[in-house]
């Protein structure tokens, strides 16, 4: 197993093709954990994010599977499967996350919030805020931030698991950090005052 | 660089802004006030991350992939045994069938499609009930339930093991090569298979799917 450790997706899907079980292994052993997580985090259901990591790898066993390298990586790839899969579940109800009206789709606006509306606040308690207003996104603003955010894809490959240009995820990230920012301020409580967090590399 | 670039072009997470962007926000005291928010959020998501990094699909996600993956293949374990009493049927089948479609193709023109690998469908857990498990027999495979035959060399079926059925899509041949009465004219066709996967993930039985789809 180690000698595919060091091998690319592609190297790995092409050996796969070829019956090689072990490549298989690797791939998914090296995908799997953030196919799983987007689809917890966009559906909420352990066993519905189950089922879409396997069906997102079936579809790679399958001839016909469509990923063409040219168009994008592997992985991106992978999330635009996992997301279409999502979106079925989002749309059969199989979700403990609804699929929220898709009327906010205004153009960028200025961020409103102008006070941290995490100051103050214990990890745990970031983290929980943080996760509900996330969770309270519209569908397209929430898959963005999942993908970029939570992920840490670059925007190409989130611009192709999207099936959108780079320039519409950016401007729906921005859009989404100033619908994450309202919300948090208005949950914010009058309480706090310690600054509890220290922005990480995202900084001037 | 105006404010509406400055927010256009603001790099990927985990990225330094520009030094045009942070010249801008010496510049501009409404994008540096906004800024300050917009990096604690950054930060904070950055947190969701860093606390969901180990957060992964349960194994026997893994073990039914690997049960398609082999079942894909048509059972085409390489293992040393590979060659047993089984292969000779495999070899016969596989003539008969070529044998019927040649016969086909003589008698009506008829041009059967080329069969492919096998179509995957995906797998489904299926907690066997415990008191099938209890009830088994001489027979191995009736702890998993009706219509199961133990693939040929595989280890004997525990009554007190846990197994995952997952229903698979393999050729027709791959089911007479396992010993499943299936007409040899659907040797090349793909037919739906239950497998019963040990908790290792290796295939222990299979059985025929019924044109309903359901036991």
């Amino acid at each position: 197993m180690h000698q595919y450790s060091s091998q690319s997706d592609d190297e790995l899907l092409l050996r796969l093709r070829n019956g090689d079980d072990q490549a298989f292994t690797a791939l998914y052993r090296r995908r799997q954990a953030a196919i799983y997580r987007f689809a917890l985090h966009m559906g909420g259901s352990t066993a519905a994010a189950e089922d879409i990591v396997q069906e997102v790898f079936l579809a790679l066993l399958r001839e016909q599977c469509g990923f063409d390298p040219e168009r994008g990586t592997l992985s991106g790839y992978l999330f635009g499967i996992a997301r279409k899969l999502v979106l079925r579940n989002l749309e059969r109800g199989r979700s403990s996350v609804s699929l929220e009206s898709e009327t906010d789709e205004a153009g960028p606006r200025e961020l409103a919030v102008v006070d941290d509306p995490l100051a103050g606040l214990t990890r745990h308690e970031t983290i929980e805020a943080l996760r509900r207003a996330v969770q309270a996104l519209p569908r397209r603003y929430r898959e963005v931030v999942v993908l970029c955010d939570l992920e840490e894809l670059d925007y190409a490959d989130a611009a192709v698991a999207l099936g959108c240009p780079i320039g519409t995820v950016r401007s729906r990230m921005h859009r989404a950090r100033a619908l994450l920012l309202e919300k948090l301020h208005q949950d914010r409580k009058p309480k706090l005052a310690v600054d509890a967090w220290k922005p990480m590399r995202y900084a001037i | 660089m105006n404010c509406q670039e400055f927010w256009d072009h603001l790099p990927g997470p985990g990225h330094e802004i520009t030094p045009s962007q942070s010249a801008h926000l010496t510049e501009c005291a409404t994008c540096a006030a906004q800024w300050t928010p917009h990096r604690a959020l950054a930060a904070g998501l950055h947190s969701i991350a860093e606390e969901w990094r180990q957060t992964e699909a349960p194994p026997r996600v893994e073990a039914g992939l690997m049960a398609s993956f082999r079942a894909q293949a048509g059972y085409q374990v390489q293992r040393s045994f590979a060659r047993s009493w089984w292969t000779p049927v495999v070899a016969w089948a596989s003539a008969a069938a070529a044998t019927i479609a040649l016969a086909v193709v003589l008698v009506r023109g008829y041009q059967p499609a080329p069969a492919g690998p096998g179509r995957v469908a995906a797998p489904h857990r299926t907690v066997l009930p415990v008191a099938e498990m209890a009830s088994a027999e001489d027979d191995d495979t009736s702890a998993l339930g009706e219509g199961f035959v133990r693939l040929p060399n595989a280890p004997r079926i525990e009554s007190n093991e846990d197994y995952n059925v997952v229903r698979v899509e393999v050729p027709g041949s791959a089911m007479i090569a396992a010993g499943i009465s299936l007409g040899e004219d659907r040797a090349a066709e793909t037919v739906l298979a239950d497998v019963a996967l040990a908790a290792d993930g290796t295939p222990r039985a299979v059985r025929l799917v019924p044109e309903g789809g359901t036991y």
